[in-house]
């Protein structure tokens, strides 16, 4: 009796906590973010209601959603309640972790992954930096190197990004602030080139003019020689443009079922893990064309290679957590069976249904973040080729000589660092507001 | 036992439920170790009492006979926090003019929004009561700063330490007359475990 109970509660709290997950849901509207864009998921992750313990990344989404759509105080206001949840979530709470124990891992507050911890502030200070307010995104940029700093780890790059680095880089440089521009990039090289992964141009482009600049002769020539190419400073009547363009959707996790030996009940036990399928991403590049020079944006993040990264730096944990309750599990159905069928039959059912993997991410992040950076004359005018956007040159609308263009692949919008002077008749150039 | 569970579910239930206290505005309460009310307070009148106590004040007195006029320019948050620079000017305002031995003047922003009651003035006021263009009392100095910060962190624990910056610069010739600096040191521990 005492045993039918147990599997009738344990049953019961299974279904209610396949009713109340919202991750599949949210996986459910990431899945047709490409197609549907992102006013109407946004539409549609309005009409959920998230549990607490998912509210961190539902506010991810909504915020990310928010950035594409040029909303910049909502999107900050979302993206800040992530990040307070996210560093709440820090701390180890006992409940949930009892509960993941005995139940599901999707008992636990979402805490983001090292990508995510980071990610948050790079998407904040893009937010900041569009609506204008160049020392926000500079606080931003501090925040992820704190937060970098404690992911730091010596056997691993986890939780150091590229894009964090390059944002801290482009935000010191907007600043005038050249010395810690030069260290920003400096680390941006490092993370990459230990990784293996190709230099983007307009990282190169920063190098090599930062260290010119700043009379770091032999570091150039190292640069220099090891690009193949020069610097590229701007003379008095030229400016510089930077492109942030946020390509594709990252993609989601599923669920998949493994089988483990556990020698403790001498038999096979079956676990439900998360699973990135591989990816299909094909990047598509973004051009920014001037007068005489054009560039087309690189990739700086594939955030489809740091999401898989991020999911196998846990697995072995999720794995050992999920055998101990696939085991536990195992028992309770088995001391079931022996005392009643019913009980054993309703057990089993009940493990089963509780048994849930956590494919809960930051899933409506574009795959990648691509940059490109291009010199020209202050008089003339640039595009932004696939988007067939003409942007007014730099003189008419920045004192200083530099324009940050960022744009995603889900709209056909594009934003522009400092404000234009006003919205061109045609098209749907959008002035940071 | 039934009355025991009932008074635990009812203490649980209580342990829930928001609760108000109001205290005083100038009580110090840490929350989580970021820049506050209290240290933009603090900061302001430590630092005005300073500018006020240095020797900047009377030379100017006896050398043009009135008191200095001041105006707050910009000040910089170049610190790893959203901090809301706005109070800590109103909190340096504050102080410089209940000092009442500097006249004060409105900043930039404000300016705007008189000049433009003076020219509805112009326009719709009676004569006897309408205050002319061209009047204003212009500034003698200008205040400026800047708030930095230096974190270093590890794991849950954190030291922060902000440092101000003022610099109080003579509009004549821009000679700085004053630096007045004022330094924060927190430690902060964050929970390792919760709930």
């Amino acid at each position: 009796m005492m045993l039918q109970s147990l599997a009738l509660t344990l049953l019961c709290s299974a279904v209610l906590v396949l009713q109340g997950c919202s991750a599949w849901q949210v996986n459910q509207a990431a899945a047709s973010l490409a197609v549907a864009g992102p006013q109407a998921t946004l539409d549609r992750l309005q009409t959920l209601v998230p549990a607490d313990r998912d509210l961190a990344q539902y506010r991810l989404n909504t915020g990310v959603l928010k950035l594409y759509l040029g909303d910049w105080q909502g999107s900050r206001q979302d993206l800040n309640e992530a990040k307070s949840i996210l560093q709440f979530a820090q701390a180890v709470s006992v409940t949930e972790n009892l509960a993941a124990l005995t139940a599901n891992e999707t008992l636990r507050t979402y805490n983001g992954t090292p990508t995510d911890q980071v990610l948050v502030h790079v998407m904040l200070a893009l937010g900041y930096l569009l609506e204008g307010d160049l020392d926000g995104a500079r606080v931003e940029m501090l925040q992820a190197n704190v937060t970098m700093q404690q992911l730091a780890k010596e056997d691993s790059t986890a939780g150091q990004l590229a894009s964090a680095r390059f944002m801290a880089g482009l935000i010191y440089e907007l600043n005038g602030e050249r010395d810690d521009a030069l260290i920003s990039y400096r680390r941006c090289y490092s993370i990459l080139r230990d990784r293996g992964e190709p230099i983007p141009q307009a990282l190169q482009t920063s190098l090599l003019n930062l260290t010119r600049r700043q009379g770091f002769q032999q570091e150039y020539q190292q640069f220099s020689q090891q690009f193949g190419r020069e610097a590229q400073l701007p003379a008095a009547d030229e400016g510089e443009w930077f492109l942030v363009y946020l390509d594709g959707v990252v993609s989601s996790k599923t669920e998949t079922r493994i089988s483990v030996f556990d020698a403790e009940v001498d038999t096979m036990v079956s676990v439900v893990m998360p699973h990135y399928r591989n990816s299909t991403y094909l990047p598509r590049e973004l051009t920014l064309a001037g007068e005489v020079q054009r560039q087309r944006s690189n990739i700086l993040e594939n955030l489809e290679v740091r999401a898989r990264e991020d999911l196998e730096a846990e697995r072995a944990k999720i794995l050992a957590a999920a055998t101990v309750r696939a085991v536990a599990k195992y028992k309770m159905v088995q001391e079931a069976q022996s005392k009643n069928d019913f009980s054993g039959i309703l057990m089993n059912i009940a493990t089963v249904v509780s048994e849930q993997a956590d494919v809960r991410s930051w899933n409506m992040l574009p795959a990648s973040i691509q940059v490109a950076r291009i010199t020209t004359s202050l008089q003339g005018p640039v595009q932004v080729l696939e988007k067939g956007q003409a942007l007014p040159p730099l003189a008419e609308f920045s004192r200083r000589g530099r324009a940050v263009v960022l744009a995603s692949s889900l709209t056909d919008q594009v934003y522009v660092w400092p404000a234009l002077p006003e919205p061109p008749e045609s098209g749907e150039t959008h002035a940071a507001q | 036992m039934k009355h025991w569970i009932l008074l635990c579910a009812a203490l649980f239930l209580a342990a829930c439920a928001t609760s108000v206290e109001r205290v005083a505005p100038d009580s110090t309460i840490d929350l989580s170790g970021a820049w506050n009310d209290t240290d933009s307070r603090l900061v302001a009148e430590e630092m005005i009492q300073d500018a006020l106590s240095r020797p900047w004040i009377g030379e100017f007195a006896g050398r043009t006979g009135k008191r200095p006029v001041v105006i707050v320019g910009t000040v910089r948050n170049l610190s790893h926090e959203h901090i809301n620079v706005k109070t800590f000017v109103a909190d340096m305002e504050r102080a410089l003019i209940n000092s009442g031995r500097v006249d004060f003047v409105a900043s930039r922003d404000d300016r705007g929004e008189v000049r433009d009651e003076r020219m509805d003035q112009d326009l719709n006021a009676r004569e006897d009561t309408r205050n002319a263009a061209g009047q204003e009392l212009g500034a003698d100095f200008m205040m400026q700063g800047q708030i930095n910060t230096i974190i270093d962190v590890e794991g849950k624990e954190q030291v922060r330490y902000y440092q101000v910056d003022l610099t109080l610069i003579s509009m004549a010739d821009n000679r700085k007359v004053w630096l007045g600096q004022k330094k924060i040191k927190k430690y902060v521990k964050n929970a390792k475990l919760r709930y």
